[in-house]
């Protein structure tokens, strides 16, 4: 006979505002089986968990349920506890009465009642369950970096400096990412390459990174600990170990006019090109859509003058595998653009401020490849559109942030910021100058952040107005900006020779892709979502999967390093065992009645299926049944409901328990 | 009122101006971010067409004919409760005195205001007869104010009572106040007063 305990939970006032708490344990006492009822204002507390503990011990306890919130946030908690306590944790089952009923109800009379019916499932359903071992798994002390921005470095550099091997997977053709890109960073105005390339470079030298760039994810299999990545490393045309960097093919190709994505597609490269000289690795790659050899057939300049013979026209696309025990996603941002959006695109463009039609509207991101030392203007801030240097420039603030009706609703997070650093890199640069900024609200959160804003202002003259742009247009080689300071309460209108619009933060293109392959969940925006705002930011709700940088959400340098250094910390954290220990919350097959059809492996995601002989003692083959392998196992239960001859159970969640609680109401 | 739409360039932007203006009140114009709080706590904000934090706004977009085309500035009573209190330390009564006389200073711009023209003639008074000769400053304003009737009805009661004279006393000192008036012009022509 079981001695059952319930524990009611008054979460504060969020429980016990709606339910009568007091009332659910005198009545759920009566129920048969349950030999201890109570209930007390915080059971996630010290005092709660003792309390917990002290009665398994006073009253013998042999099964407990605790009526709180959702097992999603305390189950652990709780489980741990009972374990502490000398039982079994997984003789504790949770029934949520706060997200499931008080939350969601108003009336106290009928929440009370729901409440109490919610506690008799899971006490019908307790009583089935089963004392379970813990599963303990192996863990492949190698992790991956996807993504080698600076939040993939940082991290990649972490976890290697521990002395732990990693794959850093980089989708271009350089790490480096968007920070190889900016002139200079915010606050401090040091320039991003000076801080950025040493740190590549460690990249590149370090003998425990394992770095693949051009290479893409194109499969994720298997668990926490145990991952089999297999990476598709694309045809660079170029062979990576007789190269030398030189560089001679490059000054030799005759296709010297393809924009360069990394200059924002205002300077151009060649069809064999690194994305910028302080490339890591320093090795080119054939652009095989606008190679002449590859479009006729003839030409081959640069195999010709290529001194090692490195560059190889025949190079396939090759896939390789690397178990690795930890994954950090690192993938970073894409820009909004103003253009019309493709129909049917939850995001909408901008029509009023020319669809990109008038070349001299640029986005932050081609405004900083102007001003960079290595642009394609040598630092000169010059119009795209006719050399010039333009004497009144305007900057627009919440370009796509902030509009809900474009389709993108939050704040950007870094657009004032590096706003306010454009201001100053332009009067740092055309002396006679003046910028302007139209803006909604400055927000300049951060160490020395609203400081720098004012500095802009105060000490480097730009004019800020507060109020949005209704439109932009040409007229002769000037933009007319049609605004309004709210302050003053009048319209204003600027001619520009120069528009500068702060785009919003979007993820990086096919996020969502990579988010399916690698089993773990995203926003609207397609932005990773991490396992609890607050107390898990670095983690996703997929074991063994880690956020790093912007893919989580708008994030500035400094944020998007301390995040990579804490992912780190957390994959080492995992390195630190080398058993690692899991819910065995897993399937299991009764052989007896298992025919062998194997629907469950065909509709397994994990793979966690394999076939197994039955084989008498003369080692004759009986029949071949289906095995769940536990360490695999994700214990999602999708076998179980597909098993015709129902000999799948999964433990915790069997068709006995269910049936049970649904006998209970 | 119809509100002119405003154009910004470095052209309307009178930076110059602004310096005058911060060198004469010793006071960062550009301090300011706009929080509103000398307009919130202004005793006599809501008699101005441009309440405080408007006239520094105005003054950061280089937009000084704006300011000095209404009454704000006269209207200041100079109490004071703006620099007291601003976050940013910005002198809003001071930046008043310096507007008030580059007002002064460039006449034309605040023609309509009636202030300005009493203060001028009161000081005129003063120069002349060494104190307040009140029948002849209300006769003159009226009539440069072409208000020919403005509160006439008031002078009867005031004879009456004796706080109008309806002759002028003169001081005995008048070269020490010819001394006093002599003394601020030179001041002002070196630029170290108002």
């Amino acid at each position: 006979m079981s001695r059952i305990g319930v524990f009611i939970c008054h979460c504060g006032e969020n429980i016990s505002r709606t339910v009568d708490v007091e009332r659910v344990a005198a009545e759920v006492g009566k129920m048969p089986g349950v030999s201890f009822s109570t209930d007390y204002k915080y059971m996630c507390s010290d005092p709660g968990q003792n309390l917990l503990k002290n009665a398994i011990q006073e009253q013998k306890l042999t099964h407990i349920v605790v009526a709180a919130c959702s097992p999603r946030m305390h189950e652990k908690t709780f489980r741990k506890a009972v374990e502490a306590a000398g039982l079994n944790p997984y003789l504790c089952e949770m029934a949520n009465i706060r997200e499931h009923c008080s939350w969601v109800h108003e009336n106290k009379e009928e929440a009370t009642v729901k409440a109490t019916e919610i506690v008799g499932m899971m006490v019908e359903r307790v009583k089935k369950n089963r004392v379970l071992p813990t599963i303990t798994v192996p863990v492949t002390k190698r992790s991956l970096v996807i993504g080698g921005g600076i939040a993939g470095i940082q991290a990649a550099l972490d976890i290697a400096d521990c002395g732990h091997e990693v794959v850093l997977v980089e989708r271009e053709p350089s790490i480096g990412g968007h920070m190889a890109q900016l002139s200079e960073t915010f606050p401090t105005l040091d320039c991003s390459q000076c801080i950025m390339t040493p740190k590549m470079v460690d990249v590149a030298n370090h003998p425990k990174i394992k770095l693949y760039t051009y290479s893409e994810i194109e499969l994720v299999e298997g668990y926490i600990g145990n991952f089999q990545v297999t990476i598709k490393k694309k045809a660079r045309s170029v062979d990576e170990d007789r190269c030398t960097g030189c560089g001679v093919c490059m000054t030799k190709c005759p296709q010297k006019k393809i924009p360069n994505k990394f200059d924002q597609n205002i300077g151009m490269r060649t069809a064999i090109y690194v994305p910028f000289p302080q490339a890591v690795p320093n090795t080119p790659v054939i652009d095989r859509d606008n190679c002449t050899w590859y479009k006729t057939g003839k030409c081959g300049v640069c195999q010709k003058v290529c001194g090692p013979g490195a560059v190889d026209f025949e190079q396939q696309d090759q896939l390789v595998v690397e178990p690795v025990g930890a994954i950090v996603v690192a993938t970073g941002f894409d820009l909004y653009t103003i253009d019309e959006k493709p129909k049917g695109s939850p995001i909408k463009g901008y029509g009023e401020f020319g669809h990109g039609k008038i070349p001299d509207v640029i986005d932050g991101m081609t405004f900083e490849r102007l001003a960079s030392a290595s642009g394609p203007t040598g630092g000169k801030i010059l119009r795209p559109s006719d050399g010039k240097e333009p004497k009144q420039i305007v900057f627009i603030q919440c370009i796509g942030s902030r509009a809900r009706e474009k389709g993108i609703s939050y704040c950007s997070k870094v657009c004032c910021m590096y706003t306010a650093k454009h201001t100053m890199l332009y009067h740092h640069k055309v002396h006679d100058g003046q910028a302007y900024v139209f803006f909604m609200d400055a927000r300049t959160p951060g160490k020395s952040y609203d400081e720098f804003w004012r500095r802009s202002i105060e000490e480097e003259e730009a004019v800020y107005i507060r109020g949005m742009v209704s439109r932009l247009y040409q007229k002769g080689d000037k933009i007319v900006v049609m605004g309004s300071d709210i302050a003053v309460g009048v319209q204003v209108e600027i001619e520009a020779d120069m528009v500068v619009l702060a785009t919003a933060i979007q993820p990086q293109k096919g996020a969502e892709l990579l988010a399916q392959k690698l089993g773990i969940s995203y926003d609207k925006y397609n932005f990773y979502s991490e396992a609890h705002a607050k107390l898990r930011p670095v983690e996703c709700a997929t074991a063994g999967i880690y956020l790093a940088g912007a893919c989580q959400g708008p994030k500035d340098i400094p944020e998007t390093v301390s995040q990579a250094s804490a992912a780190a910390a957390k994959v080492m954290t995992l390195f630190s065992k080398d058993q690692l220990e899991r819910e065995p919350i897993v399937a299991r097959v009764k052989e007896s009645g298992c025919v062998g059809c194997f629907a469950c492996k065909k509709v397994c995601a994990y793979g966690a299926v394999e076939e197994k002989e039955i084989r008498d003692r003369q080692g004759n083959l009986i029949k071949t049944v289906a095995f769940v392998n536990p360490g695999v196992c994700a214990g999602c239960g999708t076998c179980q409901a597909t098993c015709p001859s129902k000999s799948v159970e999964l433990d915790g969640y069997t068709d006995e328990q269910v049936i049970a609680m649904i006998e209970a109401l | 009122m119809k509100k002119k739409k405003m154009i910004i360039s470095q052209e309307t932007m009178d930076v110059d101006f602004v310096r005058k203006v911060e060198a004469l009140s010793g006071t960062s114009v550009r301090r300011c971010f706009q929080c509103g709080k000398c307009s919130a706590g202004c005793p006599m904000a809501t008699f101005m067409e441009h309440p405080p934090n408007r006239v520094v706004r105005l003054l950061q977009l280089g937009q000084w004919q704006r300011i000095l085309a209404g009454r704000s500035i006269w209207y200041c009573a100079s109490c004071e409760t703006c620099s007291t209190r601003c976050p940013n330390k910005v002198h809003l009564a001071s930046i008043m005195d310096a507007l008030r006389k580059l007002s002064w200073d460039a006449e034309g711009a605040s023609k309509e205001s009636y202030v300005q023209l009493a203060n001028k003639l009161f000081l005129q008074n003063i120069r002349t007869y060494g104190r307040q000769y009140e029948m002849r400053l209300a006769a003159v304003f009226n009539v440069k104010s072409g208000q020919f009737l403005k509160d006439l009805m008031l002078g009867p009661k005031l004879l009456a009572k004796g706080k109008l004279k309806m002759f002028h006393s003169k001081n005995k000192n008048m070269s020490e106040i010819e001394k006093i008036f002599s003394r601020i012009e030179a001041m002002r022509k070196n630029g170290e007063a108002l």
